[in-house]
């Protein structure tokens, strides 16, 4: 009987060791469905951008489209922005201004400028949702993170065209929400902080109702980016994200 | 003896003439260098101050109390409001003009190409005292109140292949702390003297930019030109007060002189230069001892032979200074002439600088035009001479120490 004692217990071992490898998700696995989470056939959202900094608060309200993984607009609808438009399609970031004739289209370092003064670049706002296609992703740890089981990876940039070459965030074990984020540099400066401060559920998903985002080079500033409505998969129209249909 | 000692000296003067010329030309050469250094720095000093006065920030210049400490975050909403102070300036009797202006640096959209360009908005019509508009344009005519246009620097315009007619569509920082596009077309192209305001400035009307950057109303910055003799510190001060007395807000309201370093600056390097002015004078000096000697050593029969006469020593350096003096007078009066003369044309035609400063932000225009000064000129020689002198006293005093015995030797 005691000779068969370390067999059965290697038994019992490989019993509950096998399905929960078999059942852990890899880096990989855990992004693809962070951004399937995220990502809806369509979307339609209204909300507000406050920002804080050395000169007060400021706030501006938006109405945004999506469709699938990369195509966004965003239109500022409160006075001082009225009828600012910004378009994102594959590989190209466009914005439209009522008094300019000609739209501006954003490339390389401009599109890590500051959104309306804010703590997020243009680049932040319309981000694509295909993390693996630009990041290497790594599982450090799991953790708690405001009372909810999170994974914790790190993101390294496959090309230097990212805004953001190492990201460190917390994605919700359940829900695969990322709660927060740190976004360095290669040598580890930290750049910008991401923390959601409430969420929201659509269509069995959570989404992030109030985000904190800080870009750490700027000092005293802050910028809370709130939805107020949101609509999964409504009927859009397919050109509402073409140029033409920008100067609407 | 004492009463023949100048004439003996001046005569010695052409014992070798060769001699004489070269320690004559020595001086004559540093005298005329720093004479026209003086009047190029001069030149160049009434340059700074008349485009600063005229382009960056008049005599006195009027902005929100906060506008410097955060100016490196371009925060344009922080103005002041031209339609109230106005009429304060207006009641002052120091003030001969005032202007409102707004300076936005933009991104300058043309196609897919951009560039950084600084937009200035200004109402041409009230700019009279401070830029002489339509004396500027080389093309086209001056942007007008109420429309998109703009007047471009002729460098800027043909750096970006722009000419008249063109439009551009300038991306700003707004008052609103967001962003701004508004497309102008060019109908104007000018020429600054500065070449920084050729190479990066686009004129418009403040009434448009004031729109474009959602300033409702305000303006950036308020500039002011006193009446003659007013004094610029003082009466800033007085605005200042008036300003905050009549509508409650405090500006910072200063004068010129305290706004710009690089003017201080400027002012600093001549107290620099008159140094370098005196060392100049020393090196060409070094000729007049260099020739001293020689003479001393040529004339040591003489000296031998005068000290057996009975001439004294002091006697002796006297002879040897007068002759350093006549020489100096001559190579300094020559010097000092040469070099006002070459100023004044200088003045006339002005020096074109237009390549060594391009590129190079400085409030200094492209060609500048040396400034002559006949007090100065004076300063100058008098200095000279006196310098060049002094420097024919080391020899002359070993003059006097030479033995009458052991400079017959040389006989």
């Amino acid at each position: 009987m005691y000779r068969k004692l370390p067999a059965m217990v290697l038994m019992t071992l490989l019993l509950f060791a096998i399905p929960s490898a078999l059942f852990a998700l890899s880096s990989d696995e855990i992004i693809e469905k962070m951004d399937n989470m995220a990502t809806f056939d369509t979307t339609f959202s209204t909300g507000s951008i406050q920002t804080t900094d050395r000169f007060g608060t400021k706030t501006s309200l938006f109405k945004s489209w999506s469709q699938g993984k990369v195509d966004s607009l965003i239109e500022f609808t409160s006075t001082a922005e009225r009828g600012q438009k910004i378009l994102r399609t594959a590989g190209s970031l466009y914005l439209f201004y009522p008094d300019a004739e000609q739209l501006i289209r954003m490339q390389g370092s401009a599109l890590r400028q500051s959104m309306l003064g804010s703590d997020i670049s243009y680049e932040d706002m319309t981000e694509e949702k295909n993390t693996l296609d630009s990041y290497t992703a790594k599982l450090e740890q799991e953790e708690p993170f405001n009372q909810r089981s999170c994974y914790v990876l790190t993101l390294t940039a496959k090309t230097r065209s990212v805004a953001y070459p190492i990201q460190k965030i917390w994605v919700d074990k359940e829900s695969f929400l990322v709660w927060k984020a740190e976004y360095s540099t290669q040598q580890g400066r930290l750049l910008k902080t991401m923390e959601v401060l409430q969420t929201f559920e659509t269509d069995t998903r959570v989404l992030p109702k109030q985000s904190r985002i800080e870009d750490k080079m700027k000092k005293d500033s802050s910028t809370l980016m709130t939805i107020d409505s949101f609509e999964a998969n409504p009927k859009l129209d397919k050109s509402i994200f073409t140029l033409e249909n920008l100067t609407w | 003896m004492m009463k023949s000692l100048p004439k003996l000296a001046f005569r010695n003067i052409f014992r070798n003439l060769r001699r004489s010329i070269l320690s004559a030309v020595a001086i004559a050469v540093s005298a005329m260098s720093i004479v026209m250094l003086f009047g190029l720095l001069d030149g160049m000093e009434a340059d700074m101050a008349n485009n600063l006065k005229s382009y960056y920030t008049g005599e006195v210049l009027i902005r929100n109390s906060d506008f410097e400490k955060y100016e490196r975050y371009n925060p344009i909403h922080l103005g002041v409001d031209w339609q109230a102070i106005e009429p304060i300036l207006k009641e002052n009797a120091h003030v001969r003009a005032a202007a409102a202006r707004i300076n936005f640096p933009s991104s300058m959209y043309i196609g897919d190409d951009t560039h950084v360009v600084m937009g200035v908005g200004v109402d041409f019509a009230n700019e009279e005292a401070f830029i002489d508009f339509p004396s500027l344009v080389q093309e086209g005519r001056l942007p007008e109140m109420g429309k998109n246009e703009i007047l471009m620097g002729f460098a800027l315009a043909k750096d970006m292949h722009l000419g008249l007619g063109d439009k551009v569509t300038l991306l700003s920082n707004t008052a609103t702390r967001g962003s701004n596009a508004i497309t102008f077309q060019i109908v104007g192209i000018a020429g600054f003297p500065v070449a920084s305001l050729n190479a990066n400035t686009i004129w418009a009307p403040i009434d448009r930019v004031q729109y474009f950057l959602r300033m409702d109303g305000l303006t950036q910055e308020i500039l002011v030109q006193l009446t003659k003799g007013s004094d610029e510190k003082l009466v800033a001060r007085q605005i200042g007060s008036e300003i905050e007395e009549k509508t409650g807000v405090v500006t910072d309201t200063r004068s010129w002189k305290e706004l710009n370093q690089m003017y201080g600056m400027l002012q600093i390097a001549k107290i620099a230069y008159y140094f370098i002015a005196m060392f100049f004078f020393i090196l060409g000096s070094t000729v007049i001892i260099n020739t001293t000697m020689m003479v001393i050593f040529e004339r040591m029969r003489e000296i031998g032979t005068l000290s057996a006469l009975g001439m004294q020593g002091s006697e002796l350096t006297r002879l040897f200074l007068l002759e350093g003096l006549f020489i100096s007078i001559i190579g300094s009066c020559i010097g000092v002439l040469i070099g006002y003369l070459g100023t004044y044309y200088m003045g006339k035609v002005g020096l074109d600088f237009t390549e060594a400063l391009s590129g190079i932000d400085m409030e200094i225009s492209s060609i500048l035009y040396p400034k002559t000064s006949v007090t100065k000129a004076l300063i100058i020689w008098a200095y000279a001479t006196v310098i060049s002198t002094l420097s024919t006293f080391i020899p002359s005093r070993h003059a006097s120490k030479i033995q009458p015995v052991e400079a017959l030797r040389y006989v």
